[in-house]
């Protein structure tokens, strides 16, 4: 084994494991608010995250066939995407809800589920199909940015892009705001005390279908910015993008107890890292035998196993547990 | 003499802090009915969770005809014969009358997939076994003739019956009912006591009850056991349980409190 | 049981209307062997001998007449047809499989079609020069003779069996939506197996597929002959594989029956009704499941070999989640737990899938071709990209969320069989 070789390339696994994970946390988030207060696995939720890079790229390449990308600075235009994501995915998921979920809120806990399965399936050929008849394309690619591409050397094998670092900066940045909002904010509170016992917080005079549908909104919105993002960072981006990082999305929000919001950033990390070191070392452990292409089932041998042995999670403590 | 079908020997059971069960002794005899009797969380039906497989306890032995059950799932306990009804209706609701007790005789049909599939002479012997056992049943119960009817759309007295019935199916020796005549009227328990002792006589059963109705629970156990927070405060025959002052006291202390539900 | 039908002329009517409309049907498909409609007519013959007032040898007279003898001879005449007939056989199977997983036991499994990857790629390797590649040493032996074909239906039964009671001994003790997601992944990680394991061991040669892989022989070719037929395995095949998967099909329903009316069908019925209580009355939890998990999958075990040898290559395309939410659609659309509406459900489906999104593309082709206007859009403009054959998702997605809304027990809600015990009650009737 060639450990000096092993060492060169940690720092650059490191940090392709923390977008990664920032990714995924973003994306948790969404599944694990919503499982907090419907127990239900919104299956859905890697459309809405897919439907945010859509708009994140149709509103660059708009601005490109106008001629206005290279006039505006780069970062404004990435706020400006990042929120436009954020609004039509946090939308989204308001009416996906509504339409999908909410008339079926008594029914046995599969019957949503199959709803949330048909939903994600329909929403996948929706955008492929205006995407057919808008652009007679459906694999998109994010127009890019010099700045963004530009890469910072810190000695001679480390280096990393720009946007790397934003998309860190950014997933840092929103995980913090949600957890003052949840924590600190009546809002917050509200959707903790649906979650906890939606009985009960609906006889305190919380109205439970708005923070139901808040928590979808927020939860969505969340989705939305990691789509642009996960755009951003890969360029390319196509109607069933979000099945894989949905899947594992989920996972990290089991991983780090379904339903606890600090969990699913966690877990989001861990299974980013986890898997950055899978994709880098697999194959230089294993002599070339198994490698990167066997990163997928490492996260799902991760997910079963948890699931199996620990299904309440790293931080499953915090969540109550009744039978 | 009779001999002990069940048995808990130092039975302690905790939920975190909660001590459910506090080192419980307990023996019901065949061929009598017991009654189990406390306040509202006493931890009467842990016991009985306890005695069919649903809760380990954490020390304690549990032992059905001096066989130790402890570690045993549900459905083998069931099969030793030791079966239950819930406080809480469980039925299979959208299931027939029939169905439902089918589904209760599981462990008394002897057949193997194959058997199933290819259709061999044992199923249509065991199948009609079973179909005639579980006819003379539903006689018993009162509920022939609704044998096709779904679970679900049965009135409230037929859906208790069916749950005793859907027990019975598994031809237990010990049944275990958990406040059968809860939402009952009056003289709809009184007919339901008569049942029961009907099956003590024409099944050779033997019953332990958790009730909360008083004049059944003096007017059919044989012997009594109470209850409080976890632990066997008295036990004895009806009577004699009646006058103990600890019972009486358990009872009003909390009986007040709570409203005065309970009026031994 | 209640006698015979007052009115002997009405049975007459009903029979003479049935046959009539299977031969006008029939010949209808025969006429225009390029209309769908025709032969959706023909298809949906076979509902109406399902709900017409006969009684039920009359039915299976007529499903017999239809299917064994109507069907081969269109299907003769119209290669298509045939492979229609053969994919909706196929997928009939599947759904009744997991009819028995989720709709008898309620276990929602996502990844259902990972047994039938099981069962295709057991004969693929073994009876293709694939195994050559395994063991190189055995020039001999591999690839297997078409005859093993046979003994092979039998083992991907069992091999798919298998790894449904392996799959399900440590997930089974899950929550319902928890075990959704294991079986799911658990698809998806023999979906990433097929495409990989060409390395280190060159099982599946990867995302290229094996082929060719081995057909039964044609053993009825010399009596064919005897007889005056003279006909091309070329032409024999597609009937030879539709009467392979009709039969299959046939033991799949009549053993789906069985176990519903058993002690193991009621066990899974109460199962799904109230876990609890039904552990309470005795049926053992892990082993019932994962006898449903084992049935289920067997079912797609042996559909995998046919279907391998009939297409004579796989890759691991065939076996996606697309595909095990395709079965769930079929079932869910039919009715959870409803053996007639698992059959019409996957008939649906496949044909919704086969002809009507595929007819509706070809149809727009040739408007796009013909560059019509319409309200002042000329198709000619119609982007190329959108093509409806490919819009099955959507299809899934509509009928998945519309079902579980407005119709949750489907188009053929499971019935409760009326069961009589053996000493009926005097004075009563009926």
């Amino acid at each position: 084994m060639d450990w000096q070789l092993v060492l060169a390339i940690l720092p650059q696994v490191v940090i392709d494991g923390l977008v990664l994970g920032f990714m995924y946390a973003l994306i948790a988030l969404g599944y694990t608010m919503v499982y907090g207060v419907l127990e239900l696995i919104n299956f859905a939720h890697s459309e809405i995250f897919m439907v945010g890079g859509f708009v994140g790229v149709e509103i660059l390449l708009s601005l490109q066939s106008h001629g206005w990308l290279g006039r505006i600075n780069p970062f404004v235009a990435l706020i400006l995407i990042v929120l436009a994501g954020m609004v039509v995915a946090g939308l989204l998921a308001v009416a996906v809800e509504r339409i999908a979920y909410r008339p079926l809120r008594s029914a046995p806990r599969l019957i949503p589920l199959i709803s949330a399965i048909g939903v994600s399936f329909f929403l996948q050929d929706a955008v492929r199909l205006t995407e057919s008849l808008w652009r007679n394309a459906f694999y998109l690619t994010y127009p890019s940015f010099a700045v963004l591409n530009r890469r910072i050397e810190l000695g001679q094998s480390i280096d990393f892009s720009v946007k790397s670092i934003v998309v860190i900066a950014a997933s840092l940045a929103m995980l913090v705001a949600l957890q003052f909002l949840v924590k600190r904010t009546r809002l917050g509170r509200a959707i903790r005390a649906v979650a906890e016992d939606q009985p009960t917080a609906s006889l305190m005079g919380v109205n439970v279908n708005r923070i139901i549908a808040l928590t979808f909104l927020i939860g969505g919105a969340m989705g939305g910015a990691a789509g642009v993002l996960f755009g951003v960072q890969y360029n390319t981006i196509n109607p069933f993008t979000g099945f894989i990082p949905g899947i594992k999305a989920f996972t990290a929000a089991v991983l780090g107890g379904i339903g606890n919001i600090p969990g699913a950033m966690v877990g989001g990390l861990v299974l980013g890292l986890l898997e950055a070191f899978a994709a880098s070392y697999l194959s230089l452990f294993t002599g070339g035998a198994f490698g990167a292409e066997y990163k997928d089932i490492f996260a799902f041998s991760i997910l079963i196993l948890i699931l199996i042995f620990r299904p309440r999670g790293l931080l499953g403590e915090v969540v109550r547990e009744r039978a | 003499m009779s001999e002990i079908l069940l048995e808990a020997r130092g039975v302690t059971k905790r939920f975190g802090g909660l001590v459910a069960l506090n080192d419980v002794n307990f023996t019901l005899e065949s061929g009598s009915i017991a009654s189990i009797i406390g306040p509202n969380g006493a931890g009467k039906t842990t016991l009985f969770n306890v005695f069919t497989g649903f809760y380990a306890p954490e020390s304690g032995e549990v032992l059905v005809g001096g066989r130790s059950i402890v570690g045993l799932t549900p459905d083998r306990i069931t099969a030793l014969g030791v079966c239950r009804t819930f406080q809480n209706i469980r039925l299979f609701k959208n299931m027939t009358v029939l169905e439902n007790v089918l589904v209760g005789a599981h462990t008394r049909v002897a057949l193997r997939f194959w058997d199933v599939v290819a259709r061999t002479p044992a199923f249509a012997r065991e199948e009609g076994a079973a179909l005639d056992r579980i006819g003379r049943l539903l006689d018993l119960v009162g509920l022939r003739g609704k044998e096709n009817d779904l679970a679900r759309n049965l009135p409230y007295g037929d859906q208790r019956r069916l749950e005793i019935a859907r027990a019975l199916g598994s031809d237990p020796r010990v049944l275990l009912l958990d406040e059968p005549t809860a939402g009952m009227t009056q003289g709809e328990s009184r007919a339901l006591m008569d049942f029961l002792r009907r099956l003590i006589r024409d099944l050779g059963l033997t019953i332990l009850l958790i009730e909360h109705n008083m004049r059944v629970v003096m007017e059919v156990s044989d012997r009594v056991t109470v209850l409080d927070y976890g632990e066997k405060i008295a036990e004895g025959r009806a009577a004699e349980v009646q006058r103990n002052a600890r019972v009486i006291e358990a009872y009003l202390g909390r009986g007040r409190a709570a409203g005065g539900a309970v009026t031994p | 049981m209640s006698g015979r039908e007052p009115v002997t002329g009405r049975a007459a009517i009903t029979h003479a209307a049935v046959l009539v409309l299977i031969a006008a049907s029939a010949t209808l498909v025969y006429a225009l062997p390029r209309s769908i409609l025709a032969f959706m007519s023909f298809q949906a013959s076979l509902v109406v001998v399902y709900y017409a007032r006969l009684p039920a040898r009359a039915k299976l007279g007529y499903g017999a007449l239809i299917l064994g003898l109507v069907m081969p001879f269109l299907g003769s005449h119209n290669a298509y047809y045939m492979e229609v007939a053969i994919q909706v056989g196929i997928f009939v199977a599947l759904a009744l499989g997991l009819n028995i997983v989720v709709g008898l036991a309620g276990l929602l499994d996502l990844g259902y079609v990972a047994f039938y990857a099981v069962g295709a790629y057991t004969w693929a390797v073994f009876g293709s020069p694939q195994a050559l590649k395994l063991f190189p040493t055995a020039t001999g032996l591999f690839p297997l003779d078409g005859w093993w074909f046979f003994p092979f239906l039998a083992l991907g039964l069992a091999v798919a069996a298998a790894a449904g009671v392996l799959l399900g001994l440590p997930v089974l003790r899950l929550r319902g939506d928890y075990l959704a997601i294991v079986t799911l992944g658990f698809g998806e990680v023999i979906r990433v197996l097929a495409n990989n394991l060409d390395k280190p061991w060159n099982v599946t040669n990867g995302p290229k597929g094996i082929t060719p892989i081995q057909r039964p022989p044609l053993f009825f070719e010399p009596a064919l002959r005897v007889l005056g037929f003279e006909v091309s395995p070329f032409a024999l095949y597609p009937l030879y594989f539709y009467f392979l998967v009709l039969a299959v099909v046939a033991v799949v329903i009549v053993a789906n029956r069985r176990l519903e009316r058993s002690h193991i069908g009621r066990a899974w019925e109460a199962i799904r009704e109230d876990e609890l209580a039904a552990q309470a009355m005795g049926v053992p939890l892990v082993r019932m499941k994962l006898l449903a998990f084992a049935t289920g999958a067997s079912f797609a075990g042996i559909m995998g070999v046919i279907f391998s040898a009939k297409q004579l290559f796989i890759n691991p395309e065939s076996f996606t989640f697309l595909e095990s939410i395709g079965v769930l659609a079929m079932v869910i659309l039919g009715g959870m737990g409803s053996i007639p509406g698992a059959i019409i459900g996957a008939s649906v489906v496949t044909i919704l899938n086969l002809q009507v999104l595929k007819g509706l593309s070809l149809w727009l082709n040739e408007l796009r071709n013909a560059g019509i206007t319409i309200l002042g859009y000329n198709l000619a403009n119609l982007p190329s990209q959108f093509e409806p054959a490919k819009y099955e998702r959507m299809v899934f997605g509509i009928i998945l969320i519309l079902m579980m809304i407005y119709r949750p027990a489907g188009i053929i809600p499971a019935r409760r069989r009326r069961i009589e015990t053996a000493a009926p009650p005097e004075g009563a009737a009926r």
